[in-house]
């Protein structure tokens, strides 16, 4: 799976033209990087991590509903709010050595989201972030002074560059939900988004040492993979990125589940006072 | 004036206590009302919460005919198998679903939006939300709401979008072995229509806020609606209320003295953005006893007992009327019909027992005065005492009724009125010609009634008001008696001058009376003598007396 998102192009940019600078982005930006040598892999136990913004959502303490119930019918390893790993699950193949800045990425910002939800880039790459959405949003970087609080209008954009190593954080004043992580690595040569069963595809132009590591929600999770690619394009299927334990989901979920039950007591308790 | 007193006082108190009353009244009625208001508002705020969260689970029981339908999970499914885009006729046939199963909604739980979301996020297909029309690559999975969705939760949210709105959202499944195929996601706009559905069914006055500003507003329809606009420029000092910002729901506020507030966040991501409802409730507060009037509806008029109230102030002034006439006018009138009669003469002096109270001291201090007055032989005076008026006039029979005195008692003679003298000369030497006169024994006839060579008597006069000069300048001094004679008959000449008769008229009870009445006058003035002289006086013969103390 390709990345759903690269250097934006003056159509990409030009005035809402989501699907096709979607596409744009797919079948002419990838290619760029995808001029080098292709590392097709898979993430694995993706589905044991917890998006943390609606991990956050679910608390009754946020006041996020009024009411949240499960359907019975729906099977509880999918009741598990696990990411959505095209778009929050980042892939990246860190070199040894420090990588020059990538042309200007497209981030599009709707749905509650932004597309990528976690990105690595090396520092001073410039993003662009296009509202997709039919109102308006108020991004602003979280202690960031160069990314202060603006509107983007519906279809219109905003530029902002990665300006040193390290972690950014991008939210929306008007979309609680709207949280991205931009990780700023100097040493990554390429990055890909997994697919919905996890398998990715990723291109470096080099041949070199390698690590292929995953990012979630500005971290790294699992170990990294490392990696020695030479002219040929390697499968690396057979030894999966490990995201996430299993039995370590499974308890956060028994967990999780014993303070559902709590705060459902304690909601009913309240309802019963208050009556 | 100790009834009427005594009535002031009454109704002085009485007024006293029903303002402090009136005072207690309104204090109590404030305070029992901004109890029953806060009550009020934090119970409508609960059923306002309620009525959401049962609104909400209704809504979202509308949702599972649409997860239900055969081609919304089929072409959700059809969507999730290609990531890179929504097949085009997926979306068509997932509209026309949506759109067929939507009309057998009832309108009262009906969506003003569903949308179709694939796993992706993606909206597959939508009804209802043209702000989307001709975007692909609409979304909505990262609201947490759909998100649960697509993990197997039902749930609401309300989320603060373009404009407001009420969500709930399902999975839609089609393979029970695998994920949920999408969710199916409804909205209803919080607008004003929303406002008074909600309203007419909770009774109460609601006004929801985003992004501080009225999104929408409803009431009944004795509640002016407009008067929630007054919420927005409350918003400011909102996030200071401590409940608020803890708890979600505010304190009760006043606004400007129209209205009172409370203030609830609305569960879903429109908490964190500052947006909710507020319940109001008009203030029952008086401002003071007369906000009562201000205040007083019909039914409260009515129960009022206003003819017991008029009845009431009838009677109390009636009393009072009743106790000033008793007290003040009745005596007053008396006094002043006394002290009429007492300038008239017709009496000589006041009654003390026929008045009360401080009249009955008036009179008698009255009386004691002209006693005083009298004792020291008058008051300032510009001319001699009329002896009639001292007297009485004298008849024109011998009877000699013009010296008898009222009663023939000293204080009659005390308290005569003394008023102005006439300031007339007598009238000596007036007697007419050729008239045979009554002698007076023992003395022969004078030859003339004026007294030739006398000088003429001035008018008698009470020795206080004797003017510088003393006694030479109004008499001879002679014996008083040895004068009569010849005051006999000056008298009785100035009578036939004036016309009037001497029929019977002798000089013997003349003699008699002008004794009587001298030793009267010497007796209650201690004088020596007293000294008669004769004048005309309104066309009749008078005597005036003259007592002299030296």
């Amino acid at each position: 799976m390709n990345a759903p998102f690269g250097p934006v192009s003056s159509r990409s940019r030009s005035r809402f033209g989501g699907a096709l600078g979607w596409l744009l982005v797919l079948t002419v930006v990838a290619p760029a990087w995808a001029d080098g040598t292709k590392l097709r892999g898979k993430v694995d136990g993706f589905r044991n991590l917890l998006n943390p913004v609606w991990a956050e959502a679910r608390d009754p303490k946020q006041h996020g509903y009024s009411f949240r119930e499960p359907v019975a019918t729906v099977r509880a390893e999918f009741r598990r709010l696990f990411p959505h790993a095209p778009k929050e699950i980042c892939v990246a193949a860190l070199a040894a050595g420090p990588q020059k800045a990538q042309p200007p990425v497209l981030v599009r910002v709707g749905g509650g989201r932004t597309t990528p939800v976690t990105l690595v880039v090396p520092p001073g790459t410039r993003l662009t972030f296009q509202n997709t959405d039919p109102f308006k949003h108020r991004l602003h970087g979280v202690g960031i002074s160069t990314f202060p609080p603006a509107d983007t209008a519906r279809g219109a954009t905003r530029e902002w560059s990665v300006p040193a190593a390290g972690v950014f954080e991008v939210r929306d004043e008007l979309a609680p939900s709207l949280r991205m992580w931009i990780v700023a690595e100097p040493n990554v040569a390429g990055i890909a988004y997994p697919s919905m069963k996890g398998d990715f595809a990723l291109s470096v132009e080099q041949p070199g040492e390698y690590a292929i590591q995953a990012f979630f929600a500005g971290k790294k999770v699992g170990p990294a993979l490392p990696v020695t690619v030479k002219d040929a394009d390697l499968d690396l299927s057979r030894t999966p990125l490990k995201l996430a334990d299993e039995k370590a989901a499974a308890a956060a979920d028994k967990a999780e589940a014993d303070k559902d039950k709590a705060a459902a007591v304690e909601g009913d308790a309240k309802a019963g006072a208050a009556k | 004036m100790v009834l009427s007193r005594f009535w002031y006082v009454l109704l002085g108190l009485l007024f006293g206590a029903a303002l402090f009353l009136l005072y207690i009244a309104s204090s109590m009625y404030n305070r029992a009302g901004l109890r029953a208001r806060a009550e009020g508002l934090s119970a409508d705020a609960q059923v306002v919460s309620w009525y959401l969260r049962d609104d909400a689970r209704q809504r979202s029981a509308q949702l599972i005919p649409f997860a239900l339908e055969a081609d919304v999970g089929k072409q959700l499914q059809r969507s999730n198998e290609s990531e890179s885009k929504v097949p085009d006729d997926a979306r068509g046939k997932l509209t026309a679903a949506l759109t067929r199963v939507n009309t057998q909604i009832p309108k009262e739980l009906g969506f003003d939006s569903v949308f179709a979301v694939d796993q992706h996020g993606r909206v597959v297909a939508y009804i209802g939300y043209a702000q989307a029309s001709g975007m692909e690559d609409f979304e909505l999975g990262g609201y947490p709401v759909v998100a649960d969705a697509l993990h197997g939760y039902v749930r609401d949210d309300t989320l603060v979008l373009d404009r407001m709105y009420r969500v709930v959202a399902r999975p839609v499944e089609y393979d029970l072995a695998s994920m949920p195929a999408g969710a199916i996601v409804g909205a209803r706009v919080i607008d004003d229509r929303f406002a008074r559905e909600l309203s007419q069914r909770t009774g109460a006055a609601v006004g929801f806020y985003a992004n501080g500003q009225r999104a929408a507003a409803g009431s009944p329809s004795e509640f002016p609606t407009a008067s929630l606009d007054a919420i927005v420029g409350d918003l400011t000092d909102l996030e200071k209320d401590k409940d608020y910002h803890e708890k979600g729901r505010s304190s009760v506020r006043e606004i400007g003295g129209m209205i009172a507030v409370q203030y609830t966040r609305l569960p879903g991501e429109a908490w964190q953005l500052g947006a909710g409802y507020a319940v109001a409730r008009q203030p029952a507060a008086v401002s003071g006893p007369l906000g009562f009037f201000s205040h007083a509806d019909d039914k409260d008029k009515k129960d009022g007992n206003l003819p017991l109230a008029v009845v009431a102030a009838l009677v109390a002034a009636g009393l009072g009327i009743l106790f000033s006439v008793l007290e003040h006018t009745r005596p007053l009138r008396v006094f002043q019909a006394e002290a009429a009669k007492f300038a008239a003469g017709t009496i000589e002096q006041l009654t003390p027992s026929r008045f009360r109270g401080l009249y009955r001291k008036i009179a008698s201090d009255v009386n004691d005065g002209v006693d005083k007055q009298l004792a020291k032989g008058g008051g300032p005076r510009r001319g001699p005492a009329d002896f009639k008026e001292v007297l009485g006039d004298i008849p024109d029979q011998p009877v000699m009724s013009a010296f008898s005195l009222p009663g023939d008692a000293l204080e009659s003679a005390a308290s005569a009125p003394s008023g102005p003298a006439s300031g007339q000369a007598s009238s000596s030497g007036r007697s007419a010609p050729g008239r045979n006169l009554p002698s007076p024994p023992g003395r022969p006839r004078p030859p003339s009634p004026s007294g030739a060579g006398t000088p003429a008597a001035p008018p008698a006069q009470f020795e206080a008001t004797m003017p510088e000069g003393g006694l030479p300048a109004w008499g001879s001094g002679a014996p008083d008696e040895s004068e009569w004679p010849g005051v006999f008959e000056e008298f009785v000449a100035t009578k036939k001058q004036c016309g009037e008769s001497i029929d019977g008229f002798t000089y013997d009870k003349f003699v008699e009376r002008l004794r009587k009445n001298r030793d009267t006058l010497v007796q209650r003035y201690g004088a020596k003598r007293v000294k008669f002289g004769v004048h005309v006086k309104d066309g009749k013969a008078a005597l005036k007396a003259n007592p002299i103390k030296d």
